[in-house]
């Protein structure tokens, strides 16, 4: 009878896991993956399969390095779902080694060298993608052009001539790539366009009344949604950021219509349902009270908007998130809920 | 020119003002840093340290008279305490003194005791009870654990004994945290 | 249909769709949904009584201190027999009286495992049953008629042994308050929360009765208007049973959502009367008094038919087991007897689990005994353990927890053993109900981290209080030391002076000076004197130790040591001298010039003797210890004679000073008298060296083979006493011993006499 291990209650567990937590996020970003190969081709496919390459091979030899145990910490996957949120984030066309040094970067500098998994005080997938967007904006910036202006897609094999070759034989990298309509909107801007006319002049067709960026940004909802209801993320995050985002976009378009676009503009491009279902509810790097949580939610919906208007780069998110990251211990700190029994403080 | 000076002198007058303010809202009196150390100690006045307390040792360091490294019973932790509010760097304990061991109280084998008083006198905290030849016993609740009453008996009839682990003070031990391996 | 039971149907609806919505059915925060496994034992009747072999009866209850044996081993006792009771103050000490649970002989008082987490062993009555159950009916002596004041129904309840029977085990005559009325509203626990477990379900449906009689008891002996009875709502069978025993009382029974940890004290206050209990408040404070359906039917047997609790109902479950039953249990059955009847499938050779899986403990041994709070005896079979990863602060532990607390945090501080951080986030609110742990994704034994806090911060205030008392007792003790110091200088400087200016008188009888002084001098030792008393009074257990008589012949040795620190204290501390000096302002007002001079050559002194004694510390001290027996006697009596001459000559009022005193007095005044022929201060420098170097010099011999005759003793003593043949220690032993105690007194005899010689020889010389 060995006795000499002393366990402590509870002996009954709901058998959930961090890697079935992290599966569900997987699944829940699938309707968005298939989104994006449908509208931009099969250079999201080559790119998640580079990433995963990378992030097997990193985590591998960085646990190794920190002589942890290999496989239970490769097979809890959140090295995994960070790499799928930094390859939604980057041109499905991108040279090769844009996704691979990100994913590496990401990994090895946004989260083994703090100690791993739960100890890393920045979003993994926001420290690498903006690691890209400050080292390669020239490819970071180079969208492919959606299905409804192009009319069609790249298939598999075309995407990867382009991925590993920097160019097919059949198109040049100008023929189907430009800016994303909120890089767009900003060269518009300042070249004294009003947002209104950007948004109206409507160069990209449209599907089902929606534009391409829209229907991506519908299917991370989708996703999302379902990870709310089934308890994997917290609804705080992308009530409070939406809101947050939508009640900025509203207060200014009320202002000026001709500078601000309108909420719906906001919410559905760029990386915004991608930001509130999946990369902002990373619950290592946010705050987990739940006022703290709509705090934190807030902030990033407010500097989010703040970077999109007046900032240097067409989307804020990974700065926006970033830096909220630095103010979660401080948030925590102040938004502690009332214990039981309790007089409610302050 | 004469802007940026008057603005400078004016900030110094302010700062002046609110530091004097400060001193004087915020005195502290007599001499805290030798209460904090002394605080910190883990007052069982065994000497152990050169001073004959933990009061003046606490004292002397205050005066940055004594090495923070000193406090035998107090181990390295204590050390760490003490460096932090002194300022002064910190020192490895002396070989031996670092091993952090169980509480210990005394225990006089009262068969044994002649009633030589000898213990009592030496007891920083009088937590032995006795008299002229009659046997004495520890009050096992207030003794310290400075071993000081051991050296002084002359039949040898006192001992250092762990305290008793009983339900009431056992305490859970900490999680073994399984990492390593699978 | 009232909007409350729509909202509730509306949940139940959105609850299919968003699992997390259930925890609004209920209104305390958080909670879990564990597998109840219930109808495991829930669906077999109750199994018929058992006598198991042995009967392991613990002194210790959970809470409180132990009780005293009144049986002897080989004594045969009864059932219902009152086997050990409080010695002390019952309510003071939380001592719960044990009885027999069935009639047969006392076999062993000895330690045996405990059920408890830690595995310890504490004293048990160990019986043997005969099998007659032979019981004494109505131990308790009552007449069956319901108390009509607390005090009544406490004192039944005390000697029936009764406990809080829902887990924590807290006796339950000490909840109970004195004040009838002060309980408005009186609660039934029903709820039964945690898995497996179905004794109070099962009691419920056997024993409405008595539950209902009991709780009507209680609020008639304390004067409670309200009943309120919680079940939840997956024991429909109790409810109804408990309805009909209810019907025409004033007791209602509700139902309760069916959430762990619904039947925590403080949730199902909440749920049943809506009021949240402050944090550190009691129920008690609030109106409410909330015990388990268990204790109610016990208090029932108690009180009606004067039965002690010697038994209850316990869930033998688990999925270890072929046949889960409940049975009406004796305590102090072995769990292993018990599990053993439910036909476990494979041998049981992993812990069995006293308490449910959310909140039971691992027993470290299976043969631990059933205690009254003893509801649920499980046999899981040990699953892999899951390897713990690290958090992922995913929140989810928060909001289980039922009571608000950040789990997640104090369980990073506890990690980081930063305990005051822990205690901060008010670790000891919570109630270690294991939701947090049963939630966790990463599988951290969260609740192991709090109770494992939870001791150490015990232990850090236990330790914070203890050193705070010993620096009191230390300072004090310096400062009693510095007082005897004054005092006694106070003194000296007195009856130095008086002899002084007696010897001046007798060299020219001119009256009045001397006269004065002896007058100041006995002023001064009057109110030193004085003084003394009263600080003794204060001081009266510190004392303790030092009051009894002490040789003067070691005070010799000892007053030069605290001369020698007080000194140094002196140097240290200017005020303490300042006030010393204060202290010495009578004699001071009178021979101011010469103080200077007698304090510093007195520091001398003291000095020298100090670093004699350090060189000889050890032989000196050995020496005064069997010094002491001879010794005093002679001292006395020449400190007596002093006393005599010196009251003779000047009159002095010493009397109404303790003997002690006299003695004290009398062995310092025996320096000045000395000294007096020649200049005070240098006698008095070569007085204490004589007291100090001389004996040392001489009676090295003396005292070395009195050092060598005790240790001997000792050490035949210690090689006696662990062969532990009780006979040698009691005849042939002593005798020797004694030799050996005597020679040694002998030699202390001899040394004292020698000392004697010298100390005249060199008074002698001096005159």
């Amino acid at each position: 009878m060995n006795r000499s291990m002393l366990s402590s209650s509870p002996y009954a567990h709901n058998n959930q896991n961090v890697r079935k937590v992290m599966m569900q996020v997987q699944i829940a970003a699938f309707p968005a993956l298939m989104a994006h190969i449908y509208l931009f081709g099969f250079g999201i496919v080559i790119q998640w399969m580079l990433a995963v390459a990378t992030f097997i091979v990193v985590e591998y030899s960085m646990l190794k390095l920190r002589g942890r145990p290999v496989w239970p910490f490769m097979s809890d996957l959140s090295a995994l779902i960070t790499v799928t949120g930094l390859v939604f984030c980057i041109p499905p066309e991108a040279p090769w080694w844009v996704v691979v040094s990100g994913s590496a970067f990401a990994l090895i500098f946004g989260k083994h060298l703090y100690g791993g998994l739960g100890y890393n005080p920045f979003n993994p997938a926001m420290l690498g993608y903006a690691f890209l967007l400050i080292s390669f904006p020239v490819q970071m910036t180079q969208w492919t052009m959606p299905l409804d202006i192009t009319g069609s897609t790249l298939g598999l094999i075309e995407s990867a001539q382009i991925i590993f070759n920097g160019a097919a034989h059949t198109h040049t990298m100008d023929m189907f790539t430009g800016a994303t309509p909120l890089g767009e909107l900003k060269t518009s801007l300042t070249q004294g366009v009003t947002a209104l006319e950007t948004l109206n002049r409507e160069p990209y067709g449209l599907l089902f009344g929606l534009s391409a960026w829209a229907w991506i940004n519908l299917a991370f909802l989708l996703g999302g949604l379902w990870m709310v209801l089934s308890g994997v993320i917290s609804w705080q995050f992308p009530v409070a950021f939406l809101g947050a985002l939508a009640g900025m976009a509203f207060i200014f378009h009320q202002v000026d219509p001709t500078l601000y676009p309108p909420v719906s503009f906001v919410l559905l491009s760029g990386g915004t349902m991608l930001a509130a279902f999946f990369i902002i509810t990373d619950p290592v790097t946010a705050s987990t009270t739940p006022r703290g949580k709509l705090v934190y939610a807030c902030g990033i919906g407010i500097l989010v908007y703040v970077i999109r208007n007046w900032g240097a780069f067409p989307d804020g998110i990974a700065f926006a998130i970033l830096l909220m990251n630095i103010a979660v211990p401080l948030i925590d700190q102040y938004t502690q809920p009332r214990v039981f029994g309790h007089k409610l403080k302050g | 020119m004469i802007e940026a000076v008057l603005i400078f002198l004016g900030l110094a007058l302010l700062f002046g003002i609110l530091l004097g303010y400060a001193s004087v809202r915020f005195k502290v009196e007599g001499n805290p840093m030798a209460d904090q150390i002394d605080k910190v100690l883990p007052q069982t006045q065994c000497g152990q340290c050169g001073y004959p307390g933990c009061r003046p040792y606490a004292e002397a360091l205050a005066n940055g008279e004594a090495e923070v490294n000193l406090c035998i019973p107090g181990g390295n932790e204590v050390m760490i305490e003490i460096s932090e509010i002194t300022g002064l760097e910190q020192k490895p304990m002396a070989e031996g003194a670092a091993e952090p061991k169980p509480k210990e109280v005394a225990f006089i084998d009262e068969d044994l005791c002649i009633g030589c008083v000898l213990c009592i006198k030496e007891c920083p905290v009088d937590a032995i009870l006795g008299a002229t030849k009659q046997m004495h016993t520890v009050i096992e609740k207030e003794c310290t654990g400075c071993e000081k009453c051991v050296p002084v008996c002359p039949v040898d009839c006192i001992e250092m004994r762990p305290v008793e682990v009983t339900t009431k003070n056992w305490k859970w031990p900490e999680p073994q945290t399984i990492q390593e391996g699978k | 249909m009232n909007p409350s039971n729509l909202l509730s149907v509306a949940l139940r609806f959105l609850a299919k769709l968003y699992p997390a919505s259930k925890r609004w059915l209920h209104r305390f925060h958080g909670g879990v949904f564990p597998q109840y496994y219930k109808s495991l034992s829930a669906t077999q009747p109750i199994r018929k009584a058992f006598i198991p072999e042995k009967l392991i009866l613990p002194l210790e209850q959970p809470v409180g201190l132990p009780a005293e044996t009144l049986v002897k081993v080989g004594e045969r006792v009864k059932k219902n027999q009152l086997l050990a009771q409080a010695s002390k103050d019952p309510q003071k000490a939380l001592i719960v009286p044990v009885h027999a649970p069935t009639s047969g002989t006392v076999m062993a008082i000895q330690p045996m495992t405990l059920p408890h987490p830690s595995g310890l062993q504490d004293q048990c009555i160990v019986l043997q049953p005969d099998g007659l159950d032979e019981a004494i009916v109505n131990a308790l002596e009552v007449d069956g008629s319901h108390p009509g004041s607390p005090e009544a129904l406490k004192s039944t309840l005390l000697h029936a042994g009764i406990v809080g029977m829902g887990g924590a085990g807290f006796p339950t005559y000490a909840k109970i308050p004195n004040q009838r009325g002060k309980i408005h509203t009186l609660l039934i626990n029903g709820a039964e929360c945690e898995p497996f477990i179905t004794c109070d379900d099962l009691l419920m449906q056997t024993r409405a009765q008595e539950i209902v009689q009991g709780a009507l008891i209680t609020a008639h002996a304390l004067g409670a208007s309200k009943i309120i009875c919680g079940i939840e709502t997956n024991k429909p069978e109790a409810i109804r049973a408990m309805q009909e025993a209810a019907s025409n009382t004033p007791v209602e029974i509700r139902s309760v959502e069916t959430v762990y940890p619904m039947g925590g004290q403080k949730q199902l206050t909440l749920e049943l009367t809506g009021v949240e209990m402050p944090h550190k408040a009691h129920a008690v404070d609030l109106g409410l008094l909330m015990m388990n359906v268990a204790t109610y039917a016990a208090i029932y047997r108690a009180v009606v038919h004067g039965e002690p609790l010697t038994s209850r109902l316990v869930t033998v479950s688990g999925l270890g087991l072929n046949k889960p039953f409940n049975i009406h249990a004796l305590i102090g059955t072995p769990f292993s007897a018990l599990a053993e009847l439910a036909e476990p499938k494979v041998t049981l050779d992993y812990p069995l689990v006293m308490g449910g899986p959310m909140m039971g403990f691992q027993v470290q041994n299976n043969d631990v005994p059933v205690i009254k709070t003893t509801n649920c005896i499980l046999a899981n079979p040990p699953e892999p353990v899951a390897m713990q990863m690290p958090c992922i602060r995913c929140g989810e532990c928060m909001q289980a927890c039922p009571v608000n607390l950040l789990p997640q945090q104090m369980y990073w501080h506890t990690q980081a053993h930063e305990y005051d951080k822990v205690e901060k986030l008010n670790v000891f609110d919570c109630i270690e109900c294991g939701c947090c742990s049963y939630v966790c994704p990463s599988h951290i034994p969260l609740v192991q981290y709090y109770r494992h806090a939870k001791s150490e911060i015990k232990a850090m205030h236990a330790e914070e209080k203890a050193t705070e008392l010993a620096k009191q007792r230390h300072e004090f003790k310096l400062a009693r030391i510095e007082r005897e110091k004054r005092e006694r200088e106070a003194r000296l400087k007195a009856k130095k002076e008086a002899v002084k200016k007696e010897a001046l008188a007798e060299e020219s009888p001119s009256a009045k000076k001397p006269e004065a002084t002896a007058k100041s001098a006995a002023e001064a030792a009057r109110a030193a004197a004085a003084k003394r008393a009263a600080a003794q009074k204060q001081s009266q257990k510190s004392d303790d130790s030092n009051n009894p008589p002490i040789p003067p012949a070691r005070l010799k040795a000892i007053e030069a040591a605290k001369k020698a620190a007080a000194q140094k204290a002196q140097q240290k501390n200017e005020e303490s001298s300042a006030s010393s000096k204060v202290n010495r302002e009578p004699p001071k007002s009178e021979q101011d010039e010469k103080k200077p001079d007698a304090k510093s050559a007195a520091k001398a002194a003291a000095m020298k003797a100090a670093q004699k004694r350090t060189q000889a510390k050890k032989q000196a001290s050995t020496e005064s210890a069997s010094e002491v027996t001879s010794a005093k006697k002679d001292a006395r009596q020449r400190a007596i004679e002093a006393a005599k001459k010196r009251a003779a000559a000047k009159k002095a009022e010493l009397q109404p000073m303790a003997e002690m005193e006299t003695e004290q007095a009398c062995s310092d005044s025996a320096f000045p008298q000395q000294a007096d022929v020649k200049d005070n201060t240098t006698a008095a420098t070569e007085l204490t060296e004589t007291t100090t170097s001389t004996p040392a010099s001489e009676k090295e011999t003396a005292r070395r083979a009195a050092i060598k005759a005790a240790k001997e003793a000792v050490a035949k003593r210690k090689a006696a006493s662990p062969s532990k043949t009780e006979q040698t220690e009691n005849t042939a032993t002593p005798k020797p011993d004694e030799d050996k105690r005597k020679k040694a007194i002998e030699a202390a005899r001899n040394r004292a006499a020698q000392k004697r010689n010298a100390a005249n020889e060199s008074q002698q010389g001096d005159k």
